[in-house]
């Protein structure tokens, strides 16, 4: 009697009696993953002394992090801009543009996962107005001038000259150190107003919106440090390898976040298991169609992050994990940390220790053939329908 | 003799149903749960906040979930704030939209008057209206709290009208008494604009009176006929124009415009009432006739071209040019100062916005020559023009659609519009009186309300549990009921049934495709039933020829067989053993094998078809040397494939077996098995290199080794004393094939869709190379242990089981440095697949990883060998496997339906339990 199906699609939650006609039963499940059910395989041979390899990954993280200089730097311009902007909340004067509702950063600046040699960091401005390209434009300029005033009495050197663009997200502010990237959103109960024509895109909007979630449960969950290292390790390893492209800084963070905080006891797992355990979950196809993945904590609907993909990219994505994982188990990680060698590994045929390591073929079919099952058909769409509607909302 | 725990399984046994895994996990899950309320707070935020988003929806959220609110405000998350933002301006400036913003831009317009009225306590309330009116923002509230009761009166037509006539005796009330104080201003406008809205009689008779009297100055003035006879210039009084010449000065006159000029000027009146209705703060141009509608129109009007023109042909002509002062047409207080200030107060306010959306168009020497809005896509050239429509309303509707939704336009709301939100005044109460029906009384039905009183219960408990820190896990922010459909529709709605995935539908395909077929396993259990008989015969001799006497004294052979019983009762008591499918060495039916089980209660059994150990003991004759035969390996586990004519069996020696007695037992098996089956030609060869002999016939071999437990116990003190003795290293292998098998009985057969995927992967490896190398044994426990591990005890379809398999394989479960597979049915549980390389498991690995993909990209019949299977409908048909299993049998049909009853609950516990995920 599970009327509607798990997901409650269909008629169910629109009002009073609409029976729900078409029932789909759709249960999405989560893949093998040993670090759920250890008792099962209880190790039978001694584990591999990993201290080099938990080394490496120290090493790596240490290498990755931003230096102090990078820091300063774009501290300073973040707490420059901040300052201005919330003056403007506070005090908008005879600005009247646009009108802030609240400033907030986010993004890997702000969650301390921040790669060095990438130092931007995002700040979301949520306007109480509709976000009209001239509302950003005078909100830039604004900006641009209450940062000069702001600045009068400092000495600005020539790398420290402040350059401003503006594009379809909001504002770029950047100095040679440092960049600092102001985006603009709307309040929740605007975006349905808003139109392509006159306003920014109601897809970047929301997607702000989701920024600030993110930072906000990221703060809450992720504190953990052994997270923001395996992020960090990961951002680096997504630059390094193509098919690992498609996965949003966002997804790397759940990812992260699920490989050393989803076990059993709860306890964040050692930095070298779970670095394994990303590559295995990857492996055993966790963002592949038909997984039930990761759900995203910040949306209110059920929604599979993975399926922000396209089907080729998950196959890839989870392809060159596969193969990544090999390497691995064959003690081939310095490759994929970038500590030797380059990203070929993936793609190319390695031997180590004797053992052929070759790369795998896609598995997907493009187009993909209909006459396989209509059933499911309709659970790949029912995936992309459920990304849209997130879109949407 | 218990020959059961012998085998050292009962060790296995323990270890292996340690079901803690699913419990320790679901645990720990709970703990998740619990540690991250947080999260679930903001996003029972968002949930609350997208419920409210629709109107209706809000609606039905305030007046069911008032807790939820409360509660989510209290968490106060800076999220819930725009939520809550959100929800206000959802629910209530939605939905009265012009109202509230009429009420903000005049601080007391007829609405609070009126719900001041309708709760009858006009000092305080009036009161407290006025304080609301001086603080706009506190306004709101008031309203908001307010809302309920003046949308319950609103809603009622009748009611209105009657309060309707009454502000203005209460204004005049106020007139009259002492304690007419502050507020005046604005209590006072603000009831004589209802009665002006209102459209009541009085107010209509005042106003005519006024516009005619205006109108008659007008005509008395200056709008007298137009002239019979014109002059040298063509000028027309109505319409206050010259022509160039008589032609064109017909044609005028002639024209539709003047003639409607004409026909106005004739209803003065109309004009007036016209006039009136419009804004109350209408200026007039009497030099041109013309209706300006504030301050700024005119100014322009004056400036104008055409004003200019008019005045110019007044002044050629000598007519009286009227004052420049406008003529004010304010409705019915126009004589009234008091009102002249109120009304004019406003106008001033109105800030222009939107400077930015105006374009400035240069001509190429850089001046300016007109203006673009961009929020309203028109175009001035003048910038009078272009401050005009800054402030007009219509830029300023556009601007608050486009730019900033808090911009506060004076909307009058016109008759349609106010007919509209009446209508939706009214749908809201009429649910609002539904829901509260449904709810509390009336029990039109006693089911229907116990349902609706169930789901809303239900709902109550949902938002508790969202509200407490799990996520909503419905996509579309109702929770679905599990209370079933409503009552009206249970008899139409089809009932939810589980479907095969097509993965599903393709493993049972191939499963079918490669299953022995009916023949196969016939002569397969002929043959093995046959060896076993012999064997028994062999063992008789033997017994008789050590100890002739003793086998005379036993003749009667007790009922009760101390190792057939409880052979009996197991073969009862697994209902997975005795399924025709999964134990395919039995072929009798079901029905037989009952009776049968029932019958070995009184009589010995005849040969090992339970998969049992067969004992040749009769009583406690010890010192019988050939004590029992068992089936090993597929046969007794049901793993035949179609074409296996290998099968094994075990004899049990009291014991070392040794060269000796197997020689004997060759010699003394050819007789026997013409003894027991005359019509059959076996023949019978020695194997030593195994350990035992082979019977071949029909084109079937079967393998029977000798072994005895002692060959265990004796691992160190044999060191080889006695070269008779048959290779132990085969021995020990026959009893650990026993372990197996017992194994298998006891962890694989009761575990849903194990056994298919078993032979489906056996299939696998005999097909691909590359999993070859993997050993029946290892993938034997690989399977069961990947299947049974599935968190929260879930019964896998066939598809997913052999998914998840291949999920454990890609994860490099077998890749160096994994865990390894233990074998429990050794000591020590050594690593069960030690015997793969490096480079073979590097290859497994890469071969499943594959394989995963493919199943993942619906291409599982490349991973199968097989063709894809064309539709649903067809292979429902072919797929006979499961439509046998289905008819044959009262305890199949029973585990069938248990099977389906565990779908349906699995079902509901998902859908409780997913919102701790």
């Amino acid at each position: 009697m599970a009327r509607g199906g798990i997901r409650g699609r269909g008629g169910m939650n629109r009002g009073i009696g609409r029976p729900p006609y078409k029932v789909k039963m759709f249960l999405p499940r989560h893949p093998f993953d040993l670090a759920l059910c250890e008792s099962s395989f209880p190790r039978v041979k001694p584990a591999p002394d990993e201290t080099a390899f938990t080394q490496a990954l120290l090493k790596r993280n240490v290498d990755l992090s931003p230096t102090a200089s990078e820091q300063t730097a774009i501290l300073n311009l973040v707490t420059k801009i901040q300052t201005v902007l919330d003056n403007l909340v506070v005090a908008p004067g005879a600005f009247d543009a646009c009108q802030l509702e609240e400033v907030r950063q986010v993004g890997s600046f702000k969650k301390g996962t921040m790669v060095t040699g990438h130092n931007v960091a995002d700040i979301v401005v949520i306007l109480k107005t509709l976000p009209t390209r001239e509302a950003v434009e005078a909100l830039g300029n604004k900006v641009k001038e209450d940062l000069k005033s702001l600045m009068k009495s400092e000495v600005v050197t020539k790398g420290e000259q402040l350059t401003h663009t503006t594009n379809e997200r909001g504002i770029e502010i950047s100095n040679s150190f440092a960049c600092v990237r102001v985006m603009v959103t709307t309040l929740h109960h605007n975006i349905r107003k808003l139109d392509p024509e006159i306003h920014l895109d109601q897809k970047i909007m929301l997607s702000h919106l989701a920024a600030i979630r993110h930072s906000r449960w990221f703060e809450e969950n992720a504190h953990h440090s052994s997270i923001k290292v395996l992020i960090r390790l990961l951002r680096d390893i997504r630059t390094r390898f193509e098919g690992f492209e498609p996965l949003t800084p966002w997804m790397l963070d759940l990812l992260a976040h699920f490989a050393i905080m989803h076990n059993p006891s709860r306890q964040a797992l050692p930095i070298n298991v779970a670095f394994r355990r990303v590559f295995q979950l990857l492996s055993a196809g966790l963002f592949l169609p038909g997984s039930a993945g990761i759900t995203d904590p910040c949306e209110g609907v059920s929604l599979r992050i993975h399926t922000a993909m396209t089907l080729e990219q998950q196959d890839i994505c989870c392809l060159t994990a596969q193969t990544l994982l090999r390497v691995l188990s064959h003690g081939g990680y310095k490759h994929i940390l970038g500590l030797e060698g380059n990203a070929s590994i993936a793609k190319e045929m390695s031997v180590w220790d004797g053992v052929v390591v070759s790369p795998l073929d896609k598995a997907y079919e493009n187009p993909p053939e209909k006459k396989d099952g209509e059933e499911e058909d309709e659970d790949m769409e029912a995936e992309g329908d459920e990304s849209m509607e997130t879109i949407e909302n | 003799m218990a020959t059961n725990n012998y085998f050292g399984f009962t060790h296995g046994g323990t270890q292996y149903s340690a079901t803690a895994t699913g419990a320790a996990y679901q645990a720990g899950q709970a703990g998740y749960a619990v540690a991250a309320p947080a999260t679930a707070a903001a996003a029972a935020a968002t949930y609350g906040t997208q419920r409210a988003a629709g109107y209706d929806t809000a609606y039905q959220a305030a007046a069911a979930t008032q807790g939820t609110y409360a509660a989510v405000g209290t968490g106060a998350t800076p999220a819930y704030e725009y939520g809550y933002g959100q929800t206000a301006a959802a629910g209530y400036t939605g939905g009265y939209d012009q109202t509230a913003a009429a009420a903000a831009a005049k601080p007391a317009t007829y609405a609070t008057t009126y719900t001041q009225r309708a709760a009858g306590q006009p000092q305080a309330q009036a009161a407290a209206a006025a304080a609301a009116a001086a603080k706009p923002a506190q306004y709101t509230g008031t309203y908001q709290a307010n809302a309920t009761g003046y949308q319950a009166t609103y809603a009622q037509p009748a009611a209105q009208t009657t309060i309707a006539a009454q502000p203005t005796t209460q204004a005049k009330q106020a007139n009259s008494t002492t304690t007419y104080s502050g507020y005046d201003a604005a209590l006072y406008s603000a009831a004589t604009m209802y009665v002006a809205q209102q459209g009541g009689a009085a107010q209509q008779k005042s106003g005519g009176w006024q516009g005619y009297k205006k109108g008659g100055i007008g005509a008395k003035n200056m709008r007298t006929k137009a002239p019979p006879k014109p002059q040298q210039l063509h000028y027309c009084d109505v319409c206050k124009i010259s022509c160039a010449g008589p032609q064109t000065y017909r044609e005028h006159l002639e024209g539709q415009k003047h003639k409607k000029r004409e026909a106005a000027t004739k209803m003065a009146a109309s004009v007036a009432v016209t006039n009136q209705n419009r804004a109350g703060n209408s200026l007039r141009c009497q030099l041109c006739d013309v209706t300006c509608t504030g301050n700024d129109a005119y100014a322009a009007h004056i400036r104008g071209a055409k004003h200019q023109k008019v005045v110019l042909l007044h002044t050629k002509l000598g007519k009286p040019i009227p004052p420049q002062e406008p003529e004010i047409i304010g409705g019915p207080r126009n004589g009234d100062s008091k009102d002249d200030e109120v009304d004019e107060q406003p106008e001033p306010d109105i800030q222009p916005v939107g400077q930015d959306y105006i374009e400035e168009i240069k001509s190429d020497d850089g001046k300016v020559i007109s203006f673009n809005c961009k929020l309203c896509e028109c175009r001035f050239n003048d910038p009078n023009a272009k401050e005009m429509h800054m402030k007009g309303r219509r830029h300023r509707l556009q601007y608050k659609k486009k730019v900033n939704p808090d911009l506060v336009v004076d909307v009058k709301p016109s008759l349609r519009q106010r007919k509209i939100q009446e209508e939706k005044m009214r749908r809201a109460a009429l649910r609002e009186e539904f829901w509260a029906r449904r709810h509390y009384n009336m029990p039109e039905d006693e089911d229907d309300r116990m349902y609706w009183e169930d789901r809303r219960r239900y709902e109550e408990e949902y938002m508790e549990m969202c509200r407490r820190g799990n996520l909503g896990p419905y996509p579309r922010g109702r929770p679905p009921f599990p209370g079933g459909a409503p009552p009206y529709f249970q008899g139409g709605m089809p009932m939810a049934r589980r479907t095969e995935s097509s993965d599903d539908r393709h493993v049972m395909a191939r499963h079918s495709e490669i299953y022995p077929k009916e023949e196969e396993l016939q002569s397969i259990q002929r043959i093995v039933s046959h060896t076993e008989r012999a064997l028994k015969t062999v063992s008789d001799q033997l017994a008789e020829s050590t100890k002739p006497k003793e086998g005379q004294a036993q003749q009667p052979p007790t009922p009760q067989q101390p190792v057939a019983a409880p052979a009996a009762n197991a073969a009862n008591a697994t209902p997975a053993a005795a399924k025709p499918v999964e134990a395919p060495a039995v072929v009798p039916k079901p029905e037989s094998e009952n009776k049968s089980a029932e019958q070995q209660q009184q009589q010995p059994k005849e040969d090992g078809r339970d998969n049992q150990l067969f004992s040749f003991q009769q009583d406690r004759d010890a010192n019988r040397i050939l004590k029992g035969v068992m089936r090993v390996g597929h046969l007794a586990k049901g793993l035949l494939l179609r074409g296996d004519t290998n099968v094994e069996l075990v004899v049990l020696c009291a014991d070392k077996p040794t060269l000796a007695l197997l020689r004997k037992v060759v010699d003394l098996l050819p007789p026997a098995l013409k003894q027991v089956a005359p019509e059959n030609t076996y023949t019978v060869t020695i194997n030593a290199a195994e350990a035992g002999l082979t019977v071949v016939g029909d084109g079937l071999t079967v393998l029977v080794q000798l072994t005895s437990p002692i060959m265990r116990e004796q691992e160190a003190a044999s060191g080889g004393l006695d070269r008779d003795v048959l290779a132990r290293g085969k021995c020990l292998q026959a009893l650990a094939a026993l372990r197996h098998t017992k194994w298998f009985q006891a962890r694989a057969l009761g575990l849903h869709s194990c056994v298919v995927i078993i032979r489906i992967l056996r299939d696998l490896c005999q097909r691909v190379p590359t999993w070859s190398p993997l050993s029946s044994w290892a993938m034997e426990l690989l399977a069961e242990k990947v299947i049974s591990s599935v968190p929260g005890q879930v019964q896998l379809s066939p598809g997913d089981a052999l998914r998840r398999v291949m999920e454990a394989v890609a994860s490099g479960l077998l890749l160096p440095g994994g865990p390894g597979l233990g074998d429990p049915c050794e000591k020590d549980s050594p690593d069960a697949a030690s015997g793969l390389s490096a480079q073979q498991r590097e290859d497994l690995t890469c071969s499943a990883q594959y394989a995963l993909r493919l199943i993942a990209y619906r291409q599982i019949y490349k991973v199968l060998g097989m063709e894809p299977l064309p539709t649903q409908q067809k292979v429902f048909r072919r797929d006979r496997s499961a439509r046998k299993r289905r008819r044959s049998g009262g305890e199949q049909a029973d585990s069938e339906s248990d099977s389906g009853k565990m779908v349906k609950t699995e079902g509901t516990e998902t859908t409780t339990e997913t919102p701790v995920k």
